[in-house]
């Protein structure tokens, strides 16, 4: 049977901090989870939910308390376990004395590749990752995305299965972030599973198959995004244009579902799906003499899951 | 052996670049081309001035730049997080300090090779025939230097570098006057536990005395560069202890590195 890119059973750590780290802080309290070959997997929470502190266990940085970690099959104990897989860190620093393509040749050579391939790859990723331009140049130089960029190109110098990545979208511009995401999925595209973290959602929605949602060292979600993100609480919204209307227009049974308020030249409505049918009320709004505007459907984002989690675990650390 | 040899060939590279040891490096070069202006004013004993100012100079300047450049070694690659990016990969904890080490190594036998090259036409310049025990002195300098980088690299595996630079410096002068420590132990103390204990402590240090190149006291004889200078053999065992001890040390340095979380 094939190994999965990552399996992670109850895994915690503590760190010892203060005065001859005495008082222990506790990032990660038992969380488990998996990565399923070919995914796009995100590992969402916001600051200080944990996600570094897991990410640096799996790739050897730092040891578990409890619980296993197996890459492949392999434990992360063994650096072995980490010769499929490719690594960013979190606001990556690099060895300022050395250029871009210096460093690629390091980081090739510390996987044994043979310095023509390393030649070859180096320049294609370079290529790739836009920054083929300030090859020759000491990275002391890089702006922040140039860093980052250089920070992925080293991840994948190894043509690696799984690819692990801490916040690789934070301090890029848009277009950065836009060329990272494009990135993430023609990786996937050749077959490749990634890993990644994030706090912010906006960016990750679009891009992930699964997540796990991360706060306070617990798991408070996982599963596939679109599971997640499922429409069974989705809220519609009617703009109308005509005649004022209030809530006392409507008929009595829909009154208690539905919120209105006046917008310019009309109405807008919305409701959630459970409460009410939408075909009804469209059809009331034209017989009151309404013209419809639009139409919008939200679903359950991601934000949503996120912000009911965090206010959860801030009411229970209360 | 890829990652070693990336990982040397990385740090021998971060030492040519930085400003500091480039100043070092040019000073120790150009303090021995000033060697010879000493010669000249001896009068007739240039040979015996020239020699032991050069192999003095070189011992010096190799110490120094031990110390120097290997204090902020581990610590700063843990400081700076750049140690992410290398352990985050398929690479043991103790290659990284093997590959640490040989980097240092070459970056100082570089410099003091450097050193002894000019030294040895100053020589041919100034009429006086480079011996053999040039050579000698050269090879117990390099394995000096084995010594100190490695206790050092030890020391800057759980410390600071300004604390590892101060305990590598203690140890170097330790190091280097044992014989006079091991006398003090011997006519003070009466033949206990207490002197028997204190006598094995300094054992543990790493015998630096061995490899002065010149004018120091051992085992009763006046060693000079310039006339009974040490044998082969003498070298060959002083080698073997540099590469046992090193060896144990680098491996000590190892265990402590691989139990640390790199936060
Ligand atoms: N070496 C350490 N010593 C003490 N505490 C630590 C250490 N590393 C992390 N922590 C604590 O663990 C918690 C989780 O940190 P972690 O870096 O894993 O969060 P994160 O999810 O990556 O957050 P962010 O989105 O800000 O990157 C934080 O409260 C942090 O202060
Ligand atoms: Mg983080």
């Amino acid at each position: 049977m094939a190994h999965l890119p990552l399996e992670i059973i109850n895994l915690e750590k503590s760190f010892g901090t203060g005065f001859l780290n005495l008082k222990k802080v506790k990032p990660v309290k038992g969380i488990s989870f998996e990565v399923k070959e070919g995914e796009i997997f995100g590992l969402l929470g916001p600051n200080g939910a944990g996600k570094t502190t897991t990410l640096k266990m799996i790739t050897g940085l730092i040891f578990p308390d409890a619980g296993t970690i197996s890459i492949f099959g392999k434990s992360s104990l063994s650096a072995s376990s980490r010769k499929r897989i490719g690594f960013l860190p979190e606001n990556p620093w690099f060895y300022e004395y050395l250029t871009a393509r210096e460093f690629l040749k390091m980081t090739g050579g510390i996987f044994s590749i043979p310095s023509s391939e390393i030649r070859q790859r180096t320049d294609s990723l370079l290529e790739r990752l836009g920054i083929a331009h300030a090859a020759d140049t000491q990275m002391r130089k890089f702006s922040k995305g140039m860093l980052q960029r250089a920070g992925l190109a080293q991840a994948i110098i190894n043509n690696p299965d799984f690819i692990i990545l801490d916040e690789p979208l934070s301090g890029l511009d848009p277009i950065g972030r836009k060329d990272v995401r494009q990135l993430i999925i023609d990786l996937k595209k050749e077959g490749k599973t990634i890993l990644f973290s994030s706090h912010i959602l906006s960016d990750v929605e679009d891009v992930c198959d699964s997540v796990v949602i991360l706060n306070s060292g617990l798991i408070k979600q996982k599963g596939r995004l679109s599971d997640l993100t499922a429409t069974s609480a989705g809220t519609v919204e009617i703009q109308t244009q005509g005649p004022e209307m209030k809530l006392s227009d409507f008929p009595e049974k829909l009154r208690d579902s539905i919120q209105i308020e006046s917008i310019s030249r009309g109405t807008r409505l919305i409701f959630t799906e459970e409460n009410a049918n939408k075909n009804e009320i469209l059809s009331f709004l034209i017989d009151a003499g309404q013209n419809i505007d639009k139409v919008f459907k939200h679903n359950r984002s991601l934000e949503d899951i996120f912000m009911e989690n965090s206010s959860e675990s801030k009411q229970q650390e209360n | 052996m890829g990652a070693i040899l990336s990982i040397s060939i990385n740090t021998f590279r971060e030492a040519i670049r930085n400003k500091i040891f480039y100043a070092l490096a040019f000073f120790a070069l150009l303090i021995i081309v000033t060697g010879h202006f000493f010669a000249d004013i001896s009068l007739h004993n240039e040979k015996r001035v020239l020699w032991d100012i050069g192999s003095g100079l070189i011992s010096f300047f190799a110490l120094a730049l031990s110390i120097f450049t290997s204090a902020s070694i581990i610590h700063k690659e843990i400081d700076k997080k750049t140690i992410y990016l290398v352990l985050s990969k398929p690479v043991e904890r103790w290659k990284f300090i093997a590959g640490k080490t040989l980097g240092l190594l070459a970056t100082v036998y570089s410099v003091i090779t450097a050193m002894l090259l000019i030294f040895i036409v100053e020589m041919l310049l100034t009429g006086v025939s480079p011996g053999v025990n040039i050579f000698k002195a050269f090879i117990l300098i390099m394995g000096e230097v084995l010594l100190v980088v490695s206790v050092s690299i030890l020391f800057s595996s759980f410390s600071s570098p300004f604390i590892t630079g101060m305990m590598t410096i203690g140890a170097v002068f330790i190091g280097r006057m044992l014989p006079d420590l091991k006398q003090i132990l011997f006519m003070k103390y009466e033949h206990d536990f207490w002197r028997n204990l204190a006598e094995s402590l300094l054992q543990v240090f790493p015998q630096l005395y061995l490899f002065i190149p010149n004018g120091h006291d051992f085992n009763g004889y006046h060693v000079s560069i310039t006339t009974d200078f040490v044998t082969w053999g003498f070298i060959g065992w002083s080698m073997v202890y540099t590469l046992t001890y090193s060896c144990v040390i680098l491996a000590i340095a190892s265990l402590i590195l691989s139990k640390r979380d790199l936060t």
